[in-house]
Parts: structure tokens; sequence; C-alpha cells
């Protein structure tokens, strides 16, 4: 626990706060290849969610359940193995050590004479974030509320320019629960074996076993 | 011991990778100590100045922790453990070394002198003691040659990708386990994955076509093994046992850094032919000990290379021997990464390197990746994108069996073993006599590998 046991207990942030630092999840249209990124249920340029699934916006092709999860899963996979890529960066910002090296002494930086602290630029508690972003994008009762992580705000380049109506979002999201579903599913896969999930759970209840 | 590799990921701890590391520098310390029958007074610390000869056991760094790209020899960095050195690290001068080969995360012992406190200056860098050859006993020999009925042991090896980049064609795995079952016939076939490639392209960019030849559609790509790949995997006879090695890069695993657990034989939906083991795993057939590892080491280890003997040997040479030598299957630390540039979103920033995949080196269990026992297998195998290969060093015979399809769609290769059945009359055991007597199998003078196109 250490640094994080004066934060807020994590249920009560929101997830515009939680997911700041998270990357968008950005799809290709297997069709026409447009990259676009994808926000749940809200009005987009590049895409719609239509009544039988993922609609891009430019060819107007509507993507299979697979074509959506499988690149759901590849980029989980590629935010993992970047997380295994163990970048390590040095807290003293006059160093501004960064690199894959590690010292027998962990937490000691390589450069000479430098007494700033080591740590993992991608730690896991920002990979944890990631997969929960992921998640609340294919969670029907957030989208249906509205409470998901804004990708576009006014004055961006890609400002949606429709807007979609509060009862658009219910019915579409209706709609495309069992395609979120099948979503949900496969990040659910990595969450299970997501040690942070559990080692957390352990140290709460420590005080109950001993 | 396949349960020590049933732990959680995503949760790195930079304090205990460290003492990993440490480990191995202690470890090997030991070793050296040991092999070369010298005592405690005759180590020192290399990163203090003296004017005496000494020995040192540490790591092989760069000279710099932002150093980025190839090393030369003038670039390195031995790095002492937190008993020997407390942790520092201190450039190495090879002036006086004429053929040597080092890599980076490698375990080198060292004699030489510190005489201006800047640098090292090796005067001779010492061979690692080679791990010993697992041996029998003459009860378990024969009950071995009972057992195979006289007949050469058959050995059918094959490693992932087995779709092509840029389609899901299925048939070469088809045909495939049709020769398996009608011509090659063998005892055993070992397939590494991956299986299902999550960095495919296909697959990167969603790229996936409908099946028409299927009635349900796979909507995940984990419902696309038990549809597309499954039923082929099935048709393998089941008197044929087919064991399972899984790549970090299998969506059919949910363990994707290394080492890594084995995949899920029920969840998979397997027949019970099937056997699912860890990456990497070493296990027994018979009388041999294999040695099976997924991560790529023959393409990731970057030698520095001093002198013209070394460097006119084969390089697949001079890796097996590192591996030998440092007892793990994967020694290189920083372990790869593999990346793609990408243009940038907007103008004025240069391109962009995109994270793809890597060797996902989960540091504080890399002793999970340690030759087990501490003895060299008979037979390690490890799969590679460089070219196919089977030789034998330091009596090891190291088998590289190929891609089973290339990426552009070619047919790719496996590997063919065939083991002589092990007889005690016919002088190819090595007998030793110690307080029991005891057998080397010579795998290597009894077996014969080939490389076989798909």
């Amino acid at each position: 626990h250490g640094s994080n046991s004066l934060q807020p207990l994590e249920t009560t942030i929101s997830d515009m706060e939680r997911f700041k630092d998270s990357s968008n999840l950005e799809l290709h249209c297997p069709n026409c290849s447009q990259q676009f990124v994808f926000g749940g249920v809200i009005a987009s340029n590049f895409y719609q969610m239509c009544y039988n699934g993922l609609q891009c916006k430019k060819c107007e092709h509507i993507f299979t359940p697979i074509q959506l999860s499988c690149q759901l899963e590849s980029i989980i996979r590629a935010h993992i193995s970047l997380y295994y890529a163990g970048w390590l960066v040095c807290d003293d910002m006059t160093c501004g050590n960064v690199t894959r090296q590690i010292s027998v002494f962990g937490k000691r930086c390589l450069n000479e004479g430098c007494t700033g602290v080591m740590r993992y630029r991608y730690s896991d508690k920002q990979l944890y974030n990631q997969l929960l972003y992921f998640e609340s994008l294919f969670d029907c009762a957030k989208n249906k509320k509205q409470e998901l992580k804004a990708v576009y705000y006014e004055g961006d380049k890609d400002y949606p320019k429709e807007k979609l109506s509060e009862s658009s979002v219910m019915v579409l999201t209706e709609q495309n629960r069992e395609l979120f579903e099948i979503n949900r599913a496969v990040i659910e896969k990595y969450l299970s074996n997501c040690g942070r999930r559990y080692v957390d759970m352990g140290g709460i209840f420590d005080f109950m076993t001993n | 011991d396949p349960s020590k590799y049933k732990f959680r990921i995503m949760r790195q701890n930079l304090v205990e990778s460290s003492e990993v590391l440490n480990e191995q520098i202690e470890i090997f310390t030991k070793l050296v100590q040991a092999h070369l029958k010298l005592t405690d007074s005759d180590f020192g610390d290399p990163t203090i100045q003296s004017q005496n000869v000494i020995y040192a056991v540490g790591r092989i760094v760069p000279d710099s922790p932002s150093a980025e790209g190839f090393l030369n020899e003038q670039s390195l960095s031995l790095e002492t453990s937190r008993l020997n050195g407390i942790g520092r690290r201190i450039r190495l001068k090879l002036d006086n070394i004429s053929d040597t080969s080092l890599f980076v995360g490698q375990i080198v012992a060292l004699k030489g002198s510190n005489a201006n406190g800047e640098a090292f200056l090796v005067e001779d860098i010492l061979d690692m003691p080679y791990p010993d050859a697992p041996v029998s006993t003459e009860e378990d020999i024969n009950l071995y040659k009972n057992s195979l009925k006289g007949e050469s042991a058959k050995i059918v090896v094959t490693a992932g990708p087995y779709f092509p980049d840029n389609s899901l064609d299925i048939s070469y795995l088809s045909d495939f386990v049709e020769r398996v079952n009608n011509e090659s016939k063998p005892h055993i076939v070992i397939m590494y994955g991956p299986f299902i490639d999550v960095t495919n392209s296909m697959i990167m960019e969603g790229r996936i076509p409908t099946f028409p030849h299927l009635k349900v559609q796979p909507r995940t790509l984990d419902e696309l093994f038990t549809r597309l790949v499954l039923p082929i995997l099935k048709n393998i006879n089941p008197k044929i046992q087919v064991i399972l090695i899984p790549s970090t890069r299998d969506v059919s695993s949910n363990h994707s850094s290394y080492p890594q657990d084995s995949f899920d034989r029920k969840g998979l939906q397997l027949p019970k032919n099937f056997k699912c083991f860890t990456n990497p795993s070493t296990f027994q057939l018979n009388e041999t000990f294999f040695g099976c590892s997924n991560a790529d080491i023959f393409k990731d280890m970057k030698e520095i290379l001093k002198g013209g003997d070394i460097s006119m040997r084969n390089r697949f040479d001079r890796i097996a021997e590192h591996m030998l030598q440092q007892r793990r299957f994967y020694p290189v630390f920083p372990g790869s990464l593999r990346s793609i540039t990408v243009p940038a979103k907007n103008e004025n920033s240069k391109k962009i390197h995109k994270h793809i995949s890597g060797v996902d080196l989960e540091v504080s269990y890399l002793g999970l990746t340690e030759f087990v026992g501490n003895f060299a297998p008979d037979v390690i195998m490890v799969p590679s994108d460089m070219s196919p290969f089977a030789r034998v060093v330091k009596n090891v015979v190291f088998i590289n069996p190929g891609k089973f399809v290339k990426a552009r769609g070619a047919r790719g290769t496996h590997a063919q073993i065939s083991i002589c059945c092990p007889n005690l009359e016919d002088r190819k055991l090595t007998k030793l006599e110690n307080d029991e007597v005891l057998y080397l199998h010579n795998v290597w003078k009894r077996s014969r590998v080939d490389i076989v196109g798909n």
C-alpha cells in the first residue's frame, strides 16, 4: 500500500478522474481502414452504434462482433506487453533517467550521484485502470447514464457535429447489450488474472485472519 | 513444478525483480568459486581502486542506463552484487582480451584489476562451467527399452504461427494432421504457440472474414480457436500424445508473460491425448530430457564480439553455449521489444514508435526459467524466427523447428526427431561408476533430426 494509503477509496473516484491517464480505444474499420476512437454509445463523426452493431460512418460497414472484439483483445495485449517492457523512470525531475536497466537495488537510480527513486513508468495501477476504462466503454449502465469519460471536447477538430439524444443512447445501448457483454467478457478474461485486483483485497482483510 | 507458474500477472514489484537479478550474480559467484576452487579472499570488489589482481563475478550491462541500439566492447560495464560491490557498476576495459562474445544480461566471471578507480582492466574472462548431463540407472534404461520394444522414439515438433499474416487459411494445419496420422505416425507431437497470434495484422486491424463453412460465426478470438483450430487438432489420432506449449502472443492464454502458465486443457476443450505444458518446461520422455522454451533467444541475443576466431564460428552455436553456461533459457536482460513506426497524429511531431510485443519477462519469476535441477536437458527446443536448424552443441541437441507458416503464406517447416531405443548392449550409453552405476543418455549420438517442409 504505502503511497496509496492516503488516497481516497477508489470506488469514490469518478471515472473521469480515475481514467484521466487511460489511453483511448482506437479501432480500425476492417473495410475502409479508417481509424477512429471508440468511446461507447456517444456521438462521433466516425462511427455510430446502430441497432445491429458498430457502424463505420465513412463506408457504412457494420462490424461483425469478432471484428470489434479481436481489436479490443489485441489492444489489451499490447498494453500488457508494454507494461512488461518494464520501462523505469527516476522521480528526480533534474535527472529524468528513463531506462529498462534495473539495478540490483531496484529503486536506486543508475545515474551517477542521483538520489532519485526509480519506479515503473507504466504502473500496475495504471494498467488495471486501463482495463477498467475499456470495461466502462462496454458497460450498459454507464453508457445509459452517460457517465463515460469524454473522448471529444468542444473545440476539438473532431468534435461531433451532431448530438445523440438521451433516448437514442438508451435504446441503442439496450439493442447492443449482447455485443457489449461479449466485449466485457474479453476484458474480464484479463482482469481475472490481474494481480492487482486480488492483492489489495488480501491487504484489506488481513486483520480478520490475523 | 507447474503449480509455481500459476501466479497472477500484471503485478510487478521492482524490489522483488531486483532481488532476483542480485541472486543470479550470487548463485554464479558460488558456482565459479567451487568450480575454480577459489577462496573468498580471491574475490574482490572490482568497482574500487586497488593494485591487486582479483576475481569478480557480475552482470554485463551497458555503461550508460540510457544506452540504446548496438553496443560495442568500449561501452560495457560490469554490475556487482549487493554483497560484493554494493550493486555498483564499473566500466570494463577489454583491450587485453583477444577473443570473446558478451551480451547484456550475461553473468560473467572476470580476472583483472582496477588500477585507477575508473575502469576494470580485464585480463581473463573465465569459462563458466557447463551443467552436467542427466543420467539414468540400469533398471530405468531397461524399462524404457521394454516400453519402446526396441523401436526408435519418434517425435514431431511444430511452432506457430499456424496462419499466415494475410489469411486465416487453416489448410496447412489440416494437411499436416493428415500426414501425422497417415505417414509420419510419431509417438509424440510437440506443438508450440502461437496458435492464434494477437499480433497477426488481420487481428490487430479487425480484418477477420466470415467463415462460410461455419454455421455459427465466432464472436471472439477464443471462439475462433474453438471453432476453427480445435476441430483440426481433434483429428490427430488419439493414440498420438500431443504436447502444447504456449507463446506469450497466444490469444488462448490469459497469462501473457514469460515464464508462462500452461494452457487450460479443459477450458480449451482439448481431448485427453493432449497435455498442456508451461513455457518454459522440462520433461522426460523415456530416458530423454527435453527442455522447451518459447522465447526467441536465437533472434534476441545481440552479442558483442571481439576477435576473429569467435566471429568465424556459427552464431547459433555461440548462443547455445551461452544458454548452457548461463543455465537458463532466456539469459538476455532486459528482454527484447518489438515496435512499429507509425505516423504521428499532429504534423509537427516526428514518427512515433508503437509498442507491439516483446518477450515480456516477469522478472521476479525468472527463477522458473533456469535449468531444472541444474542439469542440461538432452534436447533443447527453442522455436525462432531465424532459419530452422538442428545442431549438437556440447553434446546437447538444439532444435529450431522453424515457423509452421511464413508471414506471407509460404509453407514453413517442422522438425522430426528419431531417437534410437536405449540399449545397454550397444555401447552407445556411457557408463559412469561412482557409488551407483549410472548411464549418460548420449542422445546426441543416438538421434537424428530432420527439418521437413510442411
